[in-house]
């Protein structure tokens, strides 16, 4: 009898579909900023509560889709395949950009290099360059370390450089396992958030300033004039995607963000504001 | 020259067995000399705070009980039903025999394919969503074999004299069950009901569809939401978190709470099963 | 209560604990099923030969490439690795456990053994990030330990109790009346061990084998935090690799439901489901032949 009691306790609440828990997915460039938005976001509003999941920008599109998250956090805009399976439910889906990402190049600071132009970044990660000597003089093998194919990141560098990426590139979990591995290798060079550069702990790697021809000045995605200017090669804005019609559901959380306590902690956390 | 080979053959036996040992001496040890230090009364009782990077995991052990209560309430009564019939009821037949043959392939079946069947079945199908109800009806699938096989060796072990002594006594055979057998197999029960908890506490695979969470702000008992997990907060803390190294002292922390969580439950077991078989 | 109602009572829950031993047979034919469904939803988009023969796993690319093999020569490697450390390790332990060990040592051993079993995959793979990883690195000169190697060192140590186990219970299973026999022909302990026990115990044994393979072949959170995860063909163990258990953990979340790479996952899944299927069955096999043998 005990058991069935036990039962119900479990069933029950499963059955009332009172669902107060806003699902937020994907992008791991923008899982952490969103965690410690929902963290202060308790404070204020205790009612409802926000559960996170990180994996790449794929993920949270993909969740919103299945229906599986209520915010799909992006740092690449949706893409016509994506926006053709919405369509092919009828779901109608709205954005929200709430702060701009630019990625850093990373590379051990010991490596003999200041600076890289477009071209040669495309030449190293298509894996057309496979030695260090061409660019620094020193022969060492480029170890690329680099995202896995379903990230937003990974995508937005490919994209923007326009080449297919070598399959020798390591593809690790996450920014951080990036950093971490750079620290460890000398010869090695990665791609991450410059809001991981920033934040993180930096001692052993450098960032490299990037420009696209000879005659302009290189620019650091430290810089946080240029990018408020829109001026790095690597920057994008971070979406939110949701449905319209949860709408509702999501708006506190909305709101939030973007109030004053809101936009603070997108710059505490590497991020730079929205231009507006 | 033979003594030399004697010799050759201690150390290569006894060799393995030291080294055996020794591995199980690294991890334990590597993982609580570092992650004592980070186990407090805090630690335990707090949420994480900035960015979790502070704080503590009380989130995911809540997550982590729930889960397992779930997962333990589906797969126990089905389990020991199962293991009933297959014991008391079943004669040697082709059926019988396929019964066992599907309980020994689920046992080997990967939990990653349990994760999958979980996501077609409890998420989709039947609209539970990602939620801890899904992940700990997925980790009930996966721990029903375990179930059936810890319960059907605890009814082998009541001698057959005691049924027979019931029945002759004009006893039904479920009356029989109810009253004699289940309840004098009721620690062999227990001990693999408490075992198949500890494995259903560490895993992760399975979880990683069906509703396990990096981060949620509150604590809600209600089974549709999703969750945190402690092992799937080790996990993250050591690969998907933002700053690796700076989170390390919290991924050894929670690495140290879930494998005593899981020694303890194993401790409990071992308990149960020693005092019972001293008794007999 | 009456006679009558008891037996009815009776014979109901008779049918009850036998639909609970009917489940586990839906269980597995569902599974299956749901498996097959959907790779079959996949074979409708990708002709089974590219994905049998391609050399690449790129699903996300311009041009979708679903070719498992990278997958399955990773999955292969890590766990051959796994096997070679294990299976040496194992049954010399399992040997000493049964024919040398003090009862008295015995009974501090065997906890060792189920302790070595308790520890969750998720704590054996950290371990793989924070201290096999980086004693790979330092050992062989090279950058980053997160690899082939790695993995298959982690595996071993999942793999361990199991292979000990069964192994010990094969070797136990061997009756002493073998070991006198040899004893009494003037051969040694050790020429007993190595010329009669283990040779008897060997179905035995290669069971054990099997469902330590099989428990390495389906592991996923250890090969996915420690292997590096590129998922091209392998030269070496030195190499990052990336298992199938690990590609379905990574992709899946990340997926579209009802789309080709969706489907692409049951797929694969479906070609790890036979491979540990035909393992147990074949450890199973040996174990029955034991069982026979000595019965």
């Amino acid at each position: 009898m005990k058991y069935y009691f036990c039962y119900l306790i479990v069933l029950l609440p499963a059955c009332s579909q009172e669902n107060k828990t806003i699902k937020i997915k994907g992008s791991d460039t923008e899982v952490n900023l969103a965690v410690q938005l929902a963290e202060s976001f308790h404070e204020v509003n205790a009612g409802v509560f926000v559960s996170i999941s990180g994996g790449g920008s794929g993920l949270g599109i993909a969740s919103l889709l299945n229906g599986t998250a209520d915010v799909a956090n992006s740092s690449r805009s949706i893409n016509s395949g994506e926006i053709n399976l919405f369509e092919k439910k009828g779901a109608k889906i709205d954005s929200f950009i709430f702060a701009q990402d630019a990625i850093a190049f990373v590379v051990a600071d010991d490596l003999p290099i200041d600076s890289v132009n477009t071209d040669d970044l495309a030449g190293i990660l298509s894996g057309r360059y496979k030695n260090w000597s061409s660019l620094t003089g020193k022969n060492m093998i480029i170890n690329i370390y680099g995202r896995q194919s379903n990230s937003g990141t990974h995508d937005f560098v490919k994209k923007k450089l326009g080449i297919e990426f070598t399959p020798y590139a390591k593809q690790m979990n996450g920014n951080a396992q990036i950093l971490e591995a750079i620290k460890a290798d000398h010869s090695g060079i990665g791609y991450v958030g410059a809001g991981y550069v920033t934040h993180g702990s930096s001692t052993g790697i450098k960032v490299l300033p990037v420009y696209q021809d000879k005659n302009e000045k290189a620019i650091s995605p430290l810089d946080a004039n240029m990018i408020a200017a829109g001026k790095y090669f690597f920057q994008r804005p971070l979406y939110q995607y949701y449905k319209a019609a949860s709408f509702d559901k999501i708006k506190p959380f909305l709101d939030f963000e973007k109030s004053d306590t809101g936009q603070k902690i997108i710059q505490l956390a590497g991020y730079y504001p929205v231009i507006k | 020259m033979k003594k030399i080979r004697h010799l050759f053959n201690w150390i290569l036996l006894l060799g393995s067995t030291l080294m055996v040992c020794l591995i199980l001496g690294v991890i334990l040890y590597d993982i609580f000399s570092k992650g004592m230090s980070s186990v407090s009364w805090h630690f335990i009782t707090r949420f994480p705070t900035n960015g979790m990077t502070k704080g503590g995991i009380l989130p995911a052990m809540i997550g982590t009980l729930l889960l397992t209560f779930i997962t333990t309430i589906f797969s126990v009564p089905f389990g020991i039903a199962c293991a009933v019939y297959l014991n008391e009821y079943a004669r040697p037949s082709v059926l019988t025999n396929i019964i066992r043959a599907s309980i020994r392939n689920l046992a080997g079946i990967p939990s990653i394919i349990y994760g999958l069947f979980g996501l077609a079945l409890f998420v989709q199908s039947l609209r539970l969503g990602t939620s801890v109800l899904s992940a700990g009806l997925t980790l009930g699938l996966l721990s029903l074999p375990y179930i059936i096989t810890t319960t059907e060796e605890a009814l082998k072990r009541i001698p057959n004299s005691m049924r027979e002594a019931t029945l002759a006594l004009g006893a039904t055979q479920f009356e029989t069950i109810k009253d004699v057998v289940l309840p004098k197999a009721l620690p062999g029960i227990l001990t693999g009901v408490i075992l198949t908890m500890s494995r259903a506490a560490g895993e992760t695979a399975p979880i990683l569809f069906t509703g396990v969470a990096f981060y949620i702000n509150g604590i809600s008992a209600s089974p549709n939401q999703e969750f945190m997990a402690l092992p799937y907060h080790l996990y993250m803390l050591s690969t998907q978190h933002q700053s690796i190294e700076e989170v390390r002292p919290l991924a050894y922390g929670t690495a140290t709470v879930l494998i005593l969580l899981v020694f303890v439950l194993n401790i409990v077991a071992f308990y149960i099963r020693f005092k019972h078989r001293t008794k007999d | 209560m009456n006679i009558k109602k008891r037996e009815s009572t009776d014979w109901l829950l008779k049918q009850v604990f036998k639909a609970a031993g009917l489940v586990t047979i839906g269980l597995l034919a569902g599974i299956f099923l749901m498996l097959l469904y959907n790779s079959i939803a996949f074979f409708a988009d990708v002709k089974p030969v590219d994905f049998f023969t391609g050399s690449q796993w790129d699903p996300e690319s311009s041009t979708s490439k679903y070719g498992i093999a990278p997958l399955l020569v990773s999955t292969g490697l890590v766990t051959l690795g796994a096997m070679v450390i294990a299976i040496p390790l194992g049954i010399f332990t399992a040997a000493f456990l049964s024919e040398l060990a003090h009862p008295k040592l015995k009974t501090i051993l065997k906890p060792v053994i189920e302790m070595l079993a308790a520890i969750p995959s998720v704590a054996i793979g950290f371990l793989g990030i924070v201290l096999v990883g980086p004693g790979i690195a330092k050992i062989f000169g090279i950058q980053n330990g997160l690899n082939a190697l790695n993995g298959s060192v982690l595996l071993a140590v999942m793999a361990l109790p199991t292979v000990i186990t069964i192994s010990e219970d094969a070797i136990n299973a061997v009756p002493h009346s073998h070991r006198e026999a040899s004893l009494a022909l003037g051969a040694n302990k050790w020429e007993t061990l190595f010329k009669v026990t283990l040779p008897a115990s060997l179905p035995g044994l290669i069971a054990a084998v099997m469902l330590g393979l099989g428990r390495a072949l389906g592991e996923t959170m250890t090969v996915l935090m420690a292997t590096g995860n590129a998922a091209v063909l392998p030269k070496g163990f030195l190499d990052a690799v990336r298992t199938i258990t690990a590609t379905i953990a990574i992709e899946m979340g990340e997926v579209p439901y009802q789309t080709t790479h969706y489907f692409a996952l049951f797929a694969i899944a479906v070609v790890l489901f036979l491979i540990t299927l035909a393992i147990n069955l074949l450890g199973e096999y040996f174990a029955n032949r034991l069982r026979k043998f000595h019965a």
